[in-house]
C-alpha cells in the first residue's frame, strides 16, 4: 500500500466542466476543465505521467494520459478522436461535463532524475503524455542537467503543441530539434525521423535520462539508436497505452504478461519493457 | 464440533434466510442439473446434490450488473451520477471447499491489492458461509493436487460434514457459533475429529490415483509456467485447440476479467437521456479483449491469449496476489471444454513436454 492512491478518485467519476477547447491538430482537441465540486478539485494531485478514466456522458469511459504538469497548469486533456467514446467527446462544447476518475499509474520519475540530463524524445501525439513532464521539468530548470526535446512528425501539420513549444525555447538551456518526415515548401527545421534527431543534438550518455513515446517504429527506431550511443536499457523511460476498462488493477484488460498497465504502469524503463514478452 | 441432524437442516437453512439472501445447490426444474444460485425458498438448498455447473461466483460478481447510472442533459448540461446499493446480506450455504477456496482467491484479488474493488466489496458485505465438505468428487476433480479440498479449512462461518444421518457441524467465526446456539445443537463428542478424518479420507479414495499420489503434479508446472520454460509449440498445440468460447473463464470459480459498458437506457426527458454502467464478465480468450480504439491489437494469435489464461492460473506472480495457485482444482474447465484444453489436461501437456525435453 502506499499513499499514491489514498485520494484517487477510484468508482464514480467526479464530474467536471469543460471551460475551453482547443484545436491543436486534425482531430486532436485540447479540453481545458475544472471539477465541478472544489473539493474534489483541490484534492485532485497528480504526478506526470499518471492517466485518468474519462466519462462521455451517454458514450463511455476512456484511459487518457494526463499531459499537465502536477504545478501551476491548468487542468486539460489532449485527445486524438479515434474510437466511438473519444468521438463523442469531440462533439462536446464549453460548458458540457464530463466524468474524471483517478489519477492512476506509476508515473514518470522525478525525484530520482534530479541533476541529470533530460532527453524527450517523441514521435507525433506521443508528446502529450511527455508534456507533464517537460513542463515540470522546466519549472524546475535548475534541478536538471541539459534538457532536450526531440520531436518528430509525418509533416508539419502533424506537429502538435508548437506554440509551447515556442515558448519553451525562451527558457535558457531549452533545445529543441524539431523533425517532418519528408521535406516541405517554407520548412526550415529538420527533416528525417526522429531517431535521426539524436545524432543532431549531440544527446549525452552520461547521466542522462531520456523519455520516449510515439507510434511502434518511431519507438523501436529511437530505442535502437539510444542504445547505439550507450545508454543503458534503464535509462531509457517509455510510457505504455492499453485497452482499459477499470483503472485499479482489476479488470485485467490491461496484463501483459505479470504486469498490469494501469497500475504497475503506465510508465516502465525500457529494461523492463524488454521482459514483458509481447508486443509494445 | 455440533452435531446437526440431518432432519435439521433445512431449519437452519430457514434461520439463515430470515436475514439474509439465500444462495446454494439447486436443482434446475426441467432436467435435475445442479447450479449455484438463489434460493426463493430454504428447501430449495440442496445440501446433497452433485457439484454445480456453476461457481458460486456469481453471488459476489454477477455476470451482468449495474453497478451506477447517470443522467445527462446536453440542453441543460446537467449530469446526475447514482450510486446502486449493492449491500445485500447473504448465505451462501453449501459451498464446497474448491468453490469457497476460489472465494477465497477472488476476496484477495479484489479487496487485498492495491485498490480496493468497491463493488466487490459491497457484494461480500455481510456474508454468511456454510461449506460442506465434498463426499462425491467427480472423475475430473483435481481438488487434492492444488490444496483446495476435500473439506475447508478457512473461510467459513459453519462448515458441514456429512457422516451417517448427521452432520458435524465446525463453526468457524462467532457467527457460526451463535447459529449453533441459536439451533441448540448439542456438542458433538470427543470422536468428532476422528469421525471427520474417516469422512475426508474416504472422500479422497474417490480421486484419481495420479491426482493423489503425485503432490507435486501441479507444482512442477508452476515453476515452468513461472520461469518461462515452456515451448512455443505447446502452447500453439493448446491455441489450436481453443474456440474462443470463453466457457472455462465462465465456470472458473477463480476467472475474475471483466469489461464495462455504458448502456443508454432512457430517452432524452427533462432529466436528459439515462445511461446505465455495466460490468460483466469478459474472458482473455475472445480475440477483442485487448483490442484498442484505433484497432491496434497487441495481442492476436489464439495461442498467445491461451497462455495467458494458464500463466493466470499457475504462475508464481499470480499466487502472490492469490495468496494460492489461481486453480482450486473444480474441473469445470475440463468439463465445459470444447477442445481438450481443460486446466488438467494443459497440465498434462507441459509435464509430457517436460519429460520429452529431458529425454532429449
Amino acid at each position: 500500500m502506499n499513499d499514491r492512491n489514498a485520494r484517487a478518485i477510484v468508482t464514480v467519476p467526479e464530474i467536471a466542466v469543460i471551460n475551453e477547447i482547443k484545436d491543436e491538430i486534425e482531430d486532436v482537441r485540447t479540453f481545458y476543465f475544472s471539477f465541478a465540486n472544489k473539493e474534489a478539485g483541490r484534492d485532485f494531485r497528480i504526478r506526470s505521467g499518471q492517466f485518468v478514466m474519462c466519462t462521455v456522458f451517454g458514450a463511455g469511459e476512456f484511459a487518457v494520459s494526463l499531459p499537465f504538469s502536477p504545478e501551476n497548469d491548468r487542468l486539460h486533456l489532449s485527445v486524438r478522436q479515434v474510437g466511438k467514446v473519444t468521438r463523442a467527446l469531440h462533439e462536446l462544447g464549453l460548458g458540457d461535463k464530463i466524468g474524471i476518475r483517478g489519477p492512476f499509474g506509476n508515473g514518470f520519475p522525478f525525484e530520482e532524475i534530479k541533476g541529470r540530463n533530460v532527453v524527450y524524445a517523441a514521435g507525433g501525439i506521443g508528446i502529450i503524455p511527455l508534456r507533464s513532464s517537460i513542463v515540470h521539468v522546466l519549472q524546475h530548470r535548475k534541478d536538471f542537467g541539459r534538457i532536450i526535446l526531440l520531436y518528430g512528425a509525418r509533416s508539419s501539420k502533424d506537429l502538435m503543441f508548437r506554440y509551447m513549444i515556442d515558448e519553451w525555447k525562451k527558457i535558457p538551456g531549452f533545445e529543441t530539434y524539431i523533425g517532418i518526415d519528408r521535406a516541405e515548401l517554407g520548412w526550415t527545421g529538420e527533416v528525417g525521423f526522429v531517431h535521426t534527431l539524436i545524432a543532431k543534438a549531440r544527446v549525452p550518455v552520461k547521466d542522462t535520462t531520456a523519455f520516449v513515446c510515439g507510434p511502434p517504429v518511431m519507438f523501436n527506431s529511437v530505442i535502437k539508436e539510444l542504445q547505439a550511443n550507450g545508454l543503458k536499457d534503464d535509462a531509457i523511460i517509455s510510457t505504455l497505452e492499453r485497452h482499459m476498462k477499470c483503472g485499479i488493477g482489476k479488470c485485467q484488460h490491461c496484463a501483459i504478461g505479470r504486469t498490469l498497465v494501469c497500475t504497475d504502469g503506465p510508465v516502465y524503463t525500457y529494461r523492463q519493457i524488454k521482459t514483458l514478452g509481447e508486443q509494445i | 464440533m455440533y452435531i446437526l441432524p440431518r432432519k435439521m437442516t433445512r431449519r437452519m437453512i430457514a434461520a439463515l434466510a430470515e436475514d439474509h439472501e439465500l444462495y446454494g445447490p439447486v436443482l434446475k426444474d426441467a432436467s435435475g442439473e445442479p447450479l449455484f444460485d438463489k434460493a426463493a425458498d430454504p428447501a430449495d438448498i440442496r445440501l446433497d446434490a452433485a457439484i454445480p455447473y456453476n461457481p458460486p461466483k456469481g453471488a459476489v460478481f454477477p455476470q451482468t450488473e449495474r453497478i451506477m447510472s447517470y443522467t445527462y442533459s446536453r440542453e441543460s448540461k446537467q449530469a446526475f451520477i447514482e450510486r446502486d446499493d449493492l449491500v445485500r446480506p447473504k448465505a451462501l450455504v453449501g459451498l464446497r471447499s474448491c468453490d469457497l477456496n476460489g472465494l477465497l482467491c477472488l476476496d484477495r484479488f479484489f479487496l487485498g491489492q492495491e485498490y480496493v474493488d468497491e463493488v466487490y466489496r459491497d457484494h461480500r458485505k455481510k456474508m454468511f458461509i456454510v461449506a460442506n465438505t465434498c463426499v462425491r468428487p467427480f472423475p475430473q476433480c483435481f481438488c487434492v493436487c492444488t490444496d483446495s479440498g476435500p473439506t475447508a479449512t478457512e473461510g467459513f462461518d459453519v462448515n458441514l460434514t456429512a457422516d451417517g444421518e448427521e452432520y458435524l457441524f465446525e463453526a468457524g467465526s462467532e457467527k457460526g457459533e451463535a447459529l449453533a446456539k441459536r439451533l441448540g445443537l448439542k456438542e458433538a463428542g470427543p470422536d468428532a475429529a476422528g469421525r471427520k478424518a474417516r469422512v475426508v479420507e474416504a472422500s479422497i479414495a474417490h480421486f484419481d490415483a495420479e491426482a493423489t499420489e503425485n503432490k507435486a503434479w501441479i507444482s512442477r508446472v508452476v515453476n515452468r509456467i513461472t520461469t518461462g520454460f515452456i515451448g512455443n509449440e505447446v502452447w500453439k498445440y493448446i491455441g489450436d485447440q481453443c474456440f474462443e468460447c470463453g466457457a472455462c473463464a465462465f465456470v472458473c470459480p477463480t476467472c475474475s476479467c471483466f469489461n464495462i459498458e455504458d448502456v443508454v437506457v432512457g430517452g432524452g426527458g427533462a432529466g436528459g437521456t439515462r445511461t446505465d454502467r455495466l460490468r460483466s464478465w469478459d474472458s482473455c480468450s475472445f480475440e477483442g479483449y485487448t483490442r484498442m480504439a484505433g484497432d491496434h491489437n497487441p495481442r492476436k494469435p489464439v495461442e498467445d491469449r491461451r497462455n495467458k489464461r494458464f500463466f493466470c492460473k499457475l504462475s508464481y506472480s499470480q499466487s502472490k496476489k492469490y495468496l494460492r495457485p489461481g486453480c482450486v482444482g473444480c474441473g469445470r474447465c475440463a468439463r465445459v471444454c470444447p477442445g481438450d484444453i481443460g486446466l488438467p489436461n494443459v497440465v498434462t501437456y507441459i509435464r509430457r513436454e517436460i519429460t520429452k525435453a529431458g529425454a532429449r
